[in-house]
């Protein structure tokens, strides 16, 4: 029969000043058992988290860890009895070795000074118990990939003797390689007998290494169930509450002319990249992190020097040298990254979504602000866009990664562009936004726009765009239409670094 | 979750409320502070510093410093005095003088977009090299005797209010109204909340930053032109420390050092609560030493409220 439980939540509440972000949640997690938590943004996931993590107490309910009831006081309580949280931002210190990441806070120790050889011992064991032997203890951790990162952060929480570990969203910035790695670390953990909650939107994620799924809603269990008796519908349909037709909505359009072209475009890391769009269409480009995707719509809008190359619109040569010259002439592009690029947090709805206007002389009169005409058109398209807030005043801090994203998307379409480059606009955001942003783009299209859609998620890629570029260390290595738009093909070009220079149709 | 910052809670009313509650405690333990003519001189000596810390409130909106305020103010005022002894008209020398405030900014704006140095490092650098020259062109003494039309802007009067106050007021409602309703104040705003987003918001973030350096540098020539007539001197080591005090307005008054967050009527209260202790402190004969270890502790209690209040909570 299953052993007993390492770690069961009961009837566990958590209320802030007018708001029960998580109600009446009880779950348990047995030794050598990955369960999966899923549920919107706002759902209740990280507060559970948090609950379970010491981070903070609950309002009601209680924790039971190996069969007693605790009370963590602080994230050190819950360390030091064994319950490690993996953050998706990591916590690690660049310019530290991986050694003194993974003891941090408890360097071994000789007459007052640090044991730099116990230190380094120490730490290339627990690397080899997780199986992460190929990690030197002694690189710094800045100079490691983002996927090696992570595994000091794990090898981190396990040299506290961790017996049950807490993934949140661990994946969002790995490319594919780093994920399997990532699995088989899990897997290996597994073995070992560990209890392993795993929480992400990436429902593939889900499937392919959970046990159970337990579907949170508004602060609620849904349902849970073994994860072999779920698909994926169902889970999405749960944790949205409704039914989901038609994912990918490919609106009606019919592309037109070319409208943008780059020709030969080379800076430091594109590489003689033509690509072309057209109007009313949605041009899908798919790549890993770091083959170029963001560096070219950068480079179009003139966020980055060019070493040559150039920008054709509607047939003239324009070379942007600075994004308000883009904006002027109708190209917008919206970076990936809301928080680092995008939003102006601290500052309220309405004043982020209309600063490209301002830059190009809407709602100004000789630099004056009208204030009262930039307020109707944010509400205008705030309402459009379906942004949730309470008030147009609200900072943008206050809003769920879907609504923020709203609101960089009122943003760039404030102005009515006629070309719209979006920069991976559903990443880290719950399933809902996402489907209201596949629609939002397609009737971009249908309205005639050009839009071109970064994705590192395939799916959308195939699901949204009438035409699909891939890329790879800064080249476009396919092109890709109708048929031939489908995930063995975008895969196969996505690894290749040289470009074929074909055309599939 | 509540969301709407209402008046009461914002960080300005914070820091009137500590006015009040100082202006209070001096108007019961002095018979003279809240005399007309003491209320009078605080405006005028807080008149100077004003002009000083409404600069340092655009830079510090875009999360900049300007540590070179207080050797440029009284490099300027030797400038100034040097080039009155030799007989240059009194319009001439205000006009050069403010062309020598929008120099210090260029410099400045341009070591910092263009070099890409700190804004701490240059204007570090600026303090020292405003000073040595100070130095160096009044041969460390102090010039006395202008023209009573230069002294005007420091010692008039109209009616019963100082010119210098009058200075300071329109300066400050101009730098409101730029930070409030021009589309140049709003992207001051956003490329301190953001540097990046500003710049691929299509906002021309070098010439931002080269205009709030700028508006500082042009802050200490006006502030050196009122300093100057008021003293009826020129002393090479005028105005020192006044960064600190420009600072520690511009954050009391609710302004972040990280950029984006700090309105024009805040740094106003803060150089007027820095003001009262001043004067309250003369006025109740504290010894120096102790004034300044009091100025201190007011100035960590203010900004220790209001970093308080706004501790972010997590939900």
């Amino acid at each position: 029969m299953n052993p007993d439980p390492v770690l069961e939540t009961l009837n566990l509440t958590k209320v802030f000043p007018g708001v029960i972000a998580l109600d009446d949640v009880s779950l348990s997690l047995r030794p050598g058992e990955v369960l999966g938590l899923v549920g919107e943004n706002g759902a209740g996931k990280s507060t559970l988290m948090k609950l379970i993590g010491g981070v903070y107490p609950p309002t009601r309910g209680s924790i039971r860890y190996r069969g007693e009831a605790v009370q963590f006081r602080s994230p050190k309580d819950a360390l030091d009895a064994g319950i490690s949280i993996v953050y998706q931002e990591l916590n690690l210190i660049s310019h530290l070795s991986v050694a003194e990441n993974i003891f941090i806070n408890r360097l071994p120790r000789r007459r007052g000074f640090v044991d730099w050889a116990r230190l380094y011992r120490e730490a290339e064991r627990i690397l080899a118990e997780s199986g992460m032997a190929g990690i030197d203890p002694r690189a710094i951790v800045a100079e490691l990939p983002i996927g090696v990162k992570q595994s000091v952060e794990i090898a981190k929480a396990l040299s506290y003797d961790a017996q049950v570990l807490l993934f949140d969203e661990p994946t969002s910035s790995l490319t594919g390689p780093e994920i399997e790695n990532l699995f088989a670390v899990i897997r290996r953990l597994q073995e070992r007998g560990m209890g392993i909650i795993y929480v992400s939107h990436h429902l593939d994620e889900i499937f392919e290494i959970t046990d159970r799924v337990h579907i949170l809603r508004d602060g609620r269990t849904v349902v849970e169930m073994p994860t072999a008796e779920a698909s994926e519908e169902l889970v999405v349909s749960r944790m949205v509450g409704r039914d989901i037709q038609d994912i990918y909505y490919k609106g009606a359009h019919e592309p037109g002319e070319v409208v943008l072209t780059t020709r030969g475009l080379s800076d430091s890391v594109l590489q003689n990249v033509d690509f072309s769009v057209r109007s009313a269409e949605v041009v899908g480009i798919y790549g890993l992190l770091g083959s170029g995707r963001t560096e070219l719509l950068k480079a179009i809008v003139g966020a980055r020097r060019l070493r040559s190359g150039e920008v054709l619109l509607r047939g003239r040569s324009v070379r942007f040298q600075h994004p308000q010259d883009a904006a002027r002439a109708g190209v917008i592009y919206s970076s990936e990254d809301r928080k680092g690029e995008n939003l102006f947090f601290g500052q309220p709805i309405w004043k982020n979504e209309t600063y490209i206007a301002l830059q190009i002389g809407r709602f100004a009169t000789l630099g004056f602000t009208r204030v009262a005409e930039e307020r109707r058109a944010a509400a205008e398209y705030s309402e459009k866009l379906g942004v949730k807030a309470p008030s147009l005043d609200t900072d943008v801090d206050h809003l769920s990664g879907g609504n923020q994203q709203k609101v960089c998307l009122a943003k760039a379409l404030i102005n009515d562009p006629d070309v719209i480059l979006l920069d991976e606009p559903t990443r880290g955001i719950d399933v809902g936004a996402k489907l209201e942003i596949y629609k939002l783009i397609a009737q971009l299209a249908d309205q005639g726009k050009a839009v071109v859609f970064v994705s590192s998620e395939l799916p959308e890629v195939i699901g949204c765009a009438d035409r699909v570029y891939t890329m790879a260390g800064g080249r476009i290595t396919a092109e890709l239409t109708g048929d031939a738009i489908n995930e063995e093909n975008v895969l196969k070009y996505c690894l290749q670094t040289t470009p074929s220079g074909g055309t599939a149709t | 979750m509540k969301l709407n910052r209402s008046l009461f809670s914002s960080s300005e009313f914070i820091v009137f409320l500590a006015l009040l509650a100082v202006g209070a405690f001096f108007a019961f333990t002095s018979p003279v502070f809240l005399t007309k003519f003491n209320l009078l001189n605080i405006l005028l000596q807080s008149s100077i510093q004003g002009i000083i810390a409404i600069g340092m409130t655009f830079v510090i909106l875009t999360a900049g410093i300007d540590l070179s305020v207080g050797s440029v103010v009284a490099l300027a005022s030797v400038l100034m005095a040097l080039m009155l002894h030799a007989g240059v008209p009194v319009w001439a020398v205000i006009l050069i003088n403010l062309v020598f405030g929008v120099a210090v900014g260029v410099f400045h704006g341009f070591s910092i977009t263009k070099i890409g140095m700190a804004p701490f490092i240059v204007t570090l650098a600026t303090m020292a090299m405003a000073r040595g020259l100070t130095m160096v062109f009044s041969d460390g003494k102090t010039i006395f005797d202008f023209p009573p039309a230069f002294e005007f802007f420091g010692a008039g009067q109209v009616g019963p209010i100082s010119v210098a106050v009058i200075i300071f007021l329109l300066y400050a409602l101009v730098a409101e109204v730029v930070l409030r309703s021009t589309v140049l104040g709003r992207n001051i705003y956003a490329v301190g909340s953001n540097l990046k987003a500003a710049a691929l918001s299509g906002i021309r973030t070098h010439w931002v930053l080269y205009f709030v350096y700028v508006v500082s540098g042009i802050s200490c020539a006006i502030a050196a032109l009122v300093l100057t007539g008021r003293l009826g001197a020129a002393m090479p080591t005028a105005a020192m420390g006044y960064e600190l005090d420009a600072i520690a307005a511009v954050i009391i008054g609710g302004a972040s050092l990280m950029g984006g967050k700090g309105t024009i009527i805040g740094t106003i209260i803060g150089v007027l609560l820095i003001g009262v202790i001043n004067n309250g402190m003369n006025l109740l004969n504290v010894p120096p030493f102790w004034q300044s270890f009091l100025k201190g502790a007011v100035i960590f209690l203010a900004v220790m409220i209001d970093s308080l209040k706004n501790r972010p909570n997590e939900a």
